[in-house]
């Protein structure tokens, strides 16, 4: 029976093992895509130190879930009724979760802090059907980055519109050592379908003169669309870019000097840190030719509507923690970019990073032009809009075809996906 | 039977290639985690490291809990098995040498198991896990990988018990054995080699679950098993293949040990199995 | 107490070991079945699973007008037709060629199903890395055997990706059909041979009048298996391609899977879902019909 008996203490032992991990009461767990990441990664990490440190007995436990899988994990602790207790979504995919009333309405406790909210960038996002949802974390705008040696090396200028644009891309394209395949891309775009390549084509389509929608109907037929298709179109095909690549990737062939330009978010400025001492110095940020520039609420944070009332006090000191302006001040120091706070001063920040101006410049551009990223009126499809014009972008260029054709199917799916 | 020098050779020639391509995959997985950073994206590339970098997988351990995932994923794994072992060899036992009308159904069972969609049962799934408060735990993937490998081991482990002579345990029975012990002292030590192939099989399907412990583990990174670190790190390191190729190679180790170890028991255990 | 032994309670003992696996399999496949059923005959987006809305047929009408669900029926045909195919031929080449008698053999056995102990993540990121449209290795073999003059992205076109997709569930799939054929090779008994040898058979003969009915009834299971395993696989497609592009590797389980966790459609996935296990259940029903009576 000596076999038995250690089967026995074996399975026992086990059984501990795997029932150690369970979670104590006094966590609060936080799910984020951004741990671990430089700078926005460092930010939450004090928000989180300070706050265990204003409320000793309380831990927050972060989990990092890749961006990839993040809506479909968070809709899947949401939906089996599991939620993590604080809720850091994008800022365009938080509205189905509002829609089906798992998220805490705030409205009430901003007012019972007396939280002034004005002109607090990029809040009014976080309003659904009249109800404010969350706080907004950030609101950027896109701006260019460049290579100016690779640039220099194809004998090309720094853009100011979409012609120079192209002209510059054209120029920079090179196979640098004669083998057939090339080696330096003119230009990056996301041509991975999702929200990242519907972000990277609005950029032609906004300069075109082009919106997704207008008045909350879709307008994906409309003139500018087809140009900004066109122009898409132009870009790929003639191999200016490399093909079926996302944005992370994108921004470590940036960092390997392999990318004369990029238009993308602040972010590109960290990502692109890690880049050698030979291609480091020549990455500069400036403007973005096109006019007006893609621009937009990104992330915000918020809490489930079935959290218990003490846990959601404990949530809701967390959120006014992260929106402090002692906080703020940190998140535009280790972000690298301005944070959406009114009234902050950012001399400090200039010394280290010199594009403060830049991004603020580029911010009110945007803010300017009325533009989110977002398309107003198709909140809630967003995710399956973004595969529609991919899938059709990608028809298009595969198969050769009409930006306008192509412009009509896309308008055609989208309203038969609105009809139901 | 005397094989022909070159019908012998034949053979060896064949094997090699045959080998060398299907297992070239795991041979480029090896030496990519090898390759610096800088080698990656060389061409020709170099299909033997000049320089390997071990470093990686110190690197790959600082920067990630990775000794915590491969014990999550043993343990997993181990726990799988017993638990799908110890309910295959009840079930299977059951069908082996009762006439049960259950029994008529078993191979639907079997089949059904097979047949749902996984990402189907994710939902449903959390939500039971839910309500017994097992989300977060590896029991929620340990319970559930086990039920889904429980009816194909069940259907192994009979075709196994079926061809041991009941002789055995009537003997045992007469000299006052309780049926449980005539299974525990009878019947599991003749069965060694058929329970050693159901426990290779439970252990490279439950080493190898993503989908569960990706959906019942996610809010808490202390309980991560490999896989999840795994497509976590391709997510995050999109280009850093090294990197990847390193951690994918410390998580297929383990189980192609376990497989060198046991793949013999495998096949006798499957080839009793289908005899009848 | 029951003396479990008299053969009055022989039955009842026998049931008895039959409850865990029972009690398993209803709270963790029978209750998310009946669930899913549940989910897919409600108009919503994001069910709640603890009350229930009236029952409709709208998701199963959308699954039949939709183009997408026929694409997916259509994908999820070639690739298990493809994966099927090719499995078996090498799983059954292979099997064949490690039963002969040589030195060596049972090395050679352990090499050619190593990949079935391979992770199915770890299997998809090394095919990603393979298959890489700039750096990949499969682009420069290619390259230097002149089959293409300039690399592919096989990930970004149709056919290619589906091809693809194709080729790593393959490698990850044949193993198991070459464990299992192996196995039913060795349980074909030795006289069987010895008797067709002495009534003058050739090899050829051999392997047509005593291997190949001997495996049959391997064969059958070992392709069910595989044609389940395509139509339920998840992780390979998903880390490979998504389903894209253009759908042309949207296989009904990717189709489910989008649905419900990218478009948050619970009602529309949970459809798919249903028609996928009803499909699978006729499939089987249809090619084993032998395998499910051979079990008791």
């Amino acid at each position: 029976m000596n076999l038995k008996a250690l089967a026995t203490a074996g399975t026992m032992a086990l059984s501990t093992l795997l029932g150690s991990t369970a979670v104590n009461a006094e966590t609060l767990t936080f799910v984020s895509w951004m741990k671990d990441e430089k700078g926005y990664g460092d930010w939450w990490n004090e928000v989180i130190a300070k706050f265990e440190a204003d409320h000793p007995g309380v831990t927050i436990e972060m989990t990092k879930v890749a961006r990839a899988e993040y809506a479909d994990t968070m809709f899947t602790m949401f939906a089996g009724g599991n939620p993590p207790d604080i809720v850091h979504l994008a800022a365009f995919e938080y509205q189905p979760f509002a829609d089906t009333g798992w998220m805490e309405d705030l409205g009430p406790w901003f007012e019972k802090a007396n939280f002034d909210l004005t002109g607090w960038a990029g809040q009014g996002t976080c309003e659904w059907k009249g109800q404010t949802y969350c706080l907004m974390l950030l609101y950027t705008s896109y701006i260019l980055a460049y290579n100016d040696k690779l640039l220099a090396d194809g004998g090309a200028a720094l853009p100011t519109d979409w012609d120079s644009f192209l002209d510059a891309a054209r120029k920079a394209t090179r196979d640098t050592d004669g083998d057939g395949v090339t080696d330096v891309y003119g230009v990056a775009l996301d041509t991975t379908i999702g929200t990242t390549m519907m972000g990277d084509l609005l950029n032609f389509v906004l300069d075109a003169g082009g919106s997704w929608t207008k008045d909350g109907q879709p307008t994906f037929d409309s003139p500018g669309v087809i140009e900004g298709l066109q122009r898409w179109k132009t870009l790929v095909s003639e191999g200016l870019t490399p093909n079926n690549t996302g944005s992370g990737d994108l921004r470590q062939l940036m960092s390997e000097g392999r990318i004369a330009m990029r238009i993308d978010g602040p972010w590109i400025y960290s990502a692109t840190r890690k880049a050698g001492p030979d291609v480091i110095d020549h990455l500069k940020l400036t403007q973005s030719p096109l006019d007006p520039p893609v621009g937009g609420t990104s992330n915000v944070i918020g809490m489930p509507s079935s959290l218990s009332p003490e846990k959601k006090e404990l949530v809701w000191d967390f959120i006014m923690l992260a929106g402090s302006a002692e906080m703020q001040d940190r998140f535009a120091t280790l972000g690298l970019s301005p944070a959406p706070r009114p009234g902050l001063d950012y001399t400090e920040q200039e010394k280290s990073v010199p594009y403060f101006d830049l991004y603020a410049a580029a911010n009110k551009r945007a803010a300017d032009a009325g533009i989110d990223r977002m398309p107003k009126g198709l909140e809630l499809e967003y995710n399956q809009v973004a595969k529609i014009v991919g899938e059709e972008v990608q028809r298009m260029v595969i198969e050769d075809l009409d930006p306008a054709a192509t412009a009509a199917t896309i308008q055609k799916r989208v309203e038969e996906l609105v009809a139901g | 039977m005397k094989q022909s020098i070159l019908g012998r050779f034949g053979i060896y020639a064949t094997l090699t290639v045959i080998c060398g391509i299907l297992l070239f995959p795991v041979y480029w997985m090896a030496i990519t985690a090898l390759q610096p950073v800088n080698k990656l994206r060389q061409y020709p590339p170099e299909l033997f490291p000049s320089d390997p970098q071990w470093g990686v997988f110190r690197e790959l351990l600082a920067r990630q809990p990775f000794g915590l995932w491969m014990w999550n994923s043993t343990l997993v794994a181990l726990a799988t098995m017993i638990l799908s072992l110890s309910v295959s060899v009840l079930a299977a036992y059951a069908l082996s040498r009762y006439r049960l009308r259950a029994g008529a159904s078993m191979g639907l069972f079997i089949l059904t198991s097979k047949m749902l969609p996984s990402t189907l049962l994710v939902i449903p799934l959390f939500a039971v896990f839910t309500k017994l408060g097992l989300v977060g735990s590896l029991w929620s993937v340990v319970i559930a990988q086990a039920t889904l490998i429980a009816p194909f081991a069940t259907w192994m482990l009979k075709g196994y018990f079926d061809t041991i002579s009941p002789e055995l345990e009537q003997a045992a029975l007469v000299d006052g054995c309780s049926p449980f012990g005539t299974i525990w002292r009878i019947i599991l030590p003749v069965s060694a080699p058929g329970l050693a192939a159901t426990a290779l099989y439970a252990f490279v399907l439950s080493w190898s679950d993503f989908l569960f412990a990706r959906t019942f583990l996610a809010t808490s990174q202390s309980t991560w098993t490999l896989n999840v670190g795994i497509a976590t790190l391709k997510g995050e390191y999109e280009t850093d293949w090294n990197v990847i190729m390193a951690a994918s190679l410390l998580a297929s180790i383990p189980i192609i040990i376990v497989y060198l170890v046991l793949e013999r028991f495998l096949v006798s255990g499957l080839a009793s199995g289908s005899e009848k | 107490m029951i003396d479990f032994s008299s053969p009055r309670h022989r039955a009842k003992f026998g049931y008895m070991l039959l409850a865990p696996a029972t009690i398993l399999m209803a709270v963790i496949v029978v209750y998310p079945i009946l669930l899913s059923v549940n989910i897919s005959m409600q108009d919503v987006r994001i069910a709640d699973i603890a009350k229930s809305e009236p029952w409709t047929w709208k998701n199963y009408r959308w699954l039949v007008k939709s183009g997408e669900f026929w694409n997916a029926i259509s994908v999820t045909f070639w690739l298990v037709l493809f994966v099927a195919s090719v499995s078996l031929a090498i799983g059954l080449s292979t099997a064949l060629l490690v039963n002969q008698r040589f030195k060596g053999r049972t090395l050679a056995r352990l090499l050619v199903a190593l990949p079935w102990a391979v992770p199915e993540v770890v299997a998809a990121v090394i095919w990603a890395w393979i298959y890489d449209g700039s750096f990949g290795i499969l682009n420069w073999f290619l390259l230097q055997l002149h089959v293409v003059k300039s690399p592919v992205e096989f990930l970004a076109d149709p056919t290619s990706a589906f091809f693809a997709v194709g080729g790593a569930m393959i490698w990850k799939g044949y193993p198991f059909m070459s464990i299992m054929l192996l196995a039913g090779l060795q349980s074909i008994p030795e006289e069987q041979y010895q008797a067709a040898k002495v009534d003058g058979a050739s090899t050829w003969a051999r392997f047509v009048y005593v291997t190949l009915p001997g495996i049959a009834p391997v064969v059958g299971v070992t392709v069910v298996m595989t044609t389940l395993w395509v139509f339920r696989d998840f992780s390979i497609i998903y880390v490979l391609t998504k389903g894209g592009p253009l759908g042309s590797t949207s296989t009904l389980s990717i189709l489910t899977w989008e649905q419900s966790f990218a478009f948050f459609r619970m009602g529309h996935g949970a459809a798919v879902g249903v028609v996928t296990m009803v499909l699978c259940l006729l499939i089987s029903r249809a090619l084993v019909g032998r395998f499910a009576q051979n079990v008791h």
